[in-house]
């Protein structure tokens, strides 16, 4: 992001960003940044507080007020997060060996009747709140956890959209599953809490409990772009876990 | 965030060995005035409308969003940043509702008719041929003021 302000900076825009890393800020040195004590995810801070993120914009905007650069300023509120880790993260512990997974048919059952029983739900939330970030992967909803299973079982199906391969469409699947999960929750609840609700989606469903399976399944895959994505923790949440997968240095992205 | 010290070891060691784009030369474009500017918002959080194509993991390409839309996806390729904040309000990731009220309220002069998305997990020198693009395009709109914001 910092690099990309010195390219717009460079063509006569004046830039101005608000930033998480704030060492490659200092680094990189943009013309114009307010550094975000925040979580990731969340760079206008606080959902559904207008004012709050005005107030995040106004104080990145008047920085356009300075007569030289670069310029970083802090911002004044900070956000504060759960052991300096910037999102929900797995348990280091819950990795799942193969030999250990059981029956995909039954566990898909149950994913299928936990989804369900939570659909009504959904498309309520879906009404009232007008928008969904469920679609990335244009499949219907009945048809995410056949897809998934699939991969669980050691299979590898064929793509059913057009233009996208199967494993880079697991993973818009497995982010739309997650995403009908947390949405129903969030409206249902009323809640705005990014670890109760990574906890209670992978800890505690059978939906995280399939997704985990994927994962075990992925990491012992011939199929080198799986058993990447999984070490990688792109299908995941292990980035800000306190260590790495087992057997993988640095969760995978040494 | 929290500095990068303070992180758990995994985040830590990924973002330490990151490696900043070496910049050449510096610019500074002198800003209009605050009741002038025209503004518009360049992502990183990979969102897209709904039936755009998926950005790839390491994209280069950027997608449009135009002023009203608000039916998008993320096909951001990290996993590691809360999405549930932009399950509950847009504005977290892109403010332009708080814009156009700002603009409302005369706090800035206007709000662009398109803003930019680009992966923020693709290398920010592979993005130049891109970002010039999208200059281009802002141009055009007679943007003068880039608001950056990443996920």
């Amino acid at each position: 992001m910092c690099g990309l302000a010195h390219i717009f900076e460079s063509q006569g825009f004046s830039t101005v960003l608000v930033g998480f890393v704030k060492e490659h800020i200092e680094i990189i040195k943009p013309p114009r940044a307010l550094w975000l004590n925040f979580p990731m995810g969340r760079p206008l801070g606080k959902p559904n507080n207008p004012e709050f993120q005005k107030k995040v914009i106004r104080t990145a905007f008047d920085l356009l007020e300075k007569s030289s650069g670069p310029v970083l300023d802090d911002f004044s509120e900070v956000i504060p997060v759960r052991e300096g880790r910037m999102s929900y993260a797995l348990p280091v512990s819950l990795v799942y060996k193969v030999n250990q997974l059981g029956n995909i048919d039954k566990l898909a059952e149950q994913v299928q009747m936990e989804l369900s029983n939570l659909l009504p739900d959904y498309f309520k939330a879906l009404q009232n709140v007008g928008r969904t970030t469920v679609g990335a992967s244009e499949l219907e909803i009945s048809e995410f956890v056949p897809f998934i299973s699939e991969f669980a079982k050691g299979n590898k199906p064929k793509s059913p959209r057009k233009g996208l391969p199967a494993i880079p469409l697991l993973k818009l699947v497995v982010e739309d599953l997650n995403a009908v999960y947390t949405e129903t929750r969030i409206y249902k609840d009323k809640i705005d809490d990014f670890e109760m609700l990574g906890k209670w989606f992978w800890e505690e469903t059978h939906a995280g409990k399939l997704l985990l399976a994927v994962e075990a399944v992925s990491l012992e895959s011939k199929d080198q772009v799986l058993r990447q994505i999984a070490s990688m923790s792109l299908l995941t949440p292990r980035f800000w876990s306190e260590g790495p997968l087992p057997g993988i240095s640095g969760s995978g992205w040494t | 965030m929290v500095l990068v010290r303070d992180m758990p070891a995994v985040g830590r060691g990924f973002i330490e060995r990151l490696e900043p784009p070496d910049i050449k030369n510096f610019y500074w474009t002198k800003p209009s005035p605050k009741n002038s500017r025209k503004v518009a918002v360049i992502s990183t959080a990979a969102v897209s409308k709904r039936g755009d194509r998926p950005f790839s993991w390491l994209a280069r390409d950027h997608r449009v969003i135009g002023k009203n839309d608000r039916d998008l996806v993320m096909t951001h390729v990290a996993v590691e940043y809360d999405r549930t904040a932009w399950q509950l309000d847009i504005n977290t990731i892109l403010p332009l509702d708080r814009l156009d009220e700002m603009a409302k309220d005369n706090e800035i002069g206007s709000v662009a008719e398109k803003h930019y998305t680009f992966m923020g997990a693709a290398d920010p020198r592979d993005m130049e041929k891109s970002a010039l693009e999208v200059s281009s395009e802002m141009k055009k709109e007679a943007v003068d003021t880039v608001f950056l914001v990443p996920v």
